[in-house]
């Protein structure tokens, strides 16, 4: 049995053979534009990841001055004593002022 | 026959390509993606820390607030008290009429000099200047 006849195919298996390599590139094809669409969002998401974190990176400046906020209200206890104080003076004037 | 057989390699050496190729930029992709996340996640974990302060300072300077503006009220009320004690309060005007001139008879000196006074009864003589001697 020579090589020839070996792989001699009949009419049906050159025709399923046929089939297969069509199928195949049809396959190819297919496998690329899904994968195309896949590049493409996955581009996407990293446009959108990018513009969080610049989103995130102002937010961070905006809050970088939150610690102003304590001292702040370490400023606003102090005006609080300052008005007992005045709260303490004004009662003191006040009778002198009346009598 | 060999063109099937060329054509089903060159099949399988594009399906294998692609995918290789696909996967090269997809995966690339990926790890970009990967290294925003990190960054989005380092932002995050410093925005939260940034952010733990506000709720208890807001808290106090609220409370303080609150106290010094109900005490407000107070204070003002003593400083009217002080404003009304200490401001000069002017007595009540009496109100005057329009200024008149002097009018009526005036005194007249010419009489006098001649030693006229009328309603004196009589004349009476000027007193003599004493005389200087030479």
């Amino acid at each position: 049995m020579t090589a020839m006849s070996v792989l001699a195919l009949t009419s049906t298996q050159r025709s399923l053979w046929w089939g297969a390599v069509i199928g195949g590139f049809v396959v190819v094809l297919a496998v690329a534009a899904l994968l195309t669409i896949l590049v493409l969002l996955v581009r996407t998401i990293d446009r959108r990841v990018v513009m969080i974190r610049d989103t995130l990176q102002q937010a961070a400046s905006n809050t970088a001055d939150t610690a102003l906020i304590a001292e702040t209200a370490t400023r606003v206890e102090a005006v609080l004593a300052e008005g007992l104080e005045h709260h303490l003076f004004l009662g003191r004037v006040l009778g002198k002022v009346r009598s | 026959m060999t063109t099937l057989i060329v054509l089903s390699v060159i099949d399988i050496v594009l399906l294998i390509a692609g995918l290789a190729f696909y996967l090269f930029v997809v995966g690339s992709q990926l790890t970009r993606v990967a290294t925003n996340l990190e960054e989005c996640n380092e932002i995050v974990a410093t925005v939260v820390t940034n952010a733990s302060v506000i709720e208890r300072g807001v808290e106090q300077i609220n409370h303080t607030g609150g106290v010094i503006a109900g005490a407000l009220p107070l204070l003002y009320g003593m400083a009217e008290g002080i404003v009304v004690g200490a401001t000069y309060q002017p007595g009540e005007v009496v109100e005057r009429g329009p200024a008149r001139p002097a009018s009526g008879r005036r005194r007249s000196r010419l009489h006098d000099g001649v030693g006229y006074a009328p309603g004196a009864g009589a004349a009476r003589r000027p007193e003599p200047e004493p005389q200087i001697p030479a």
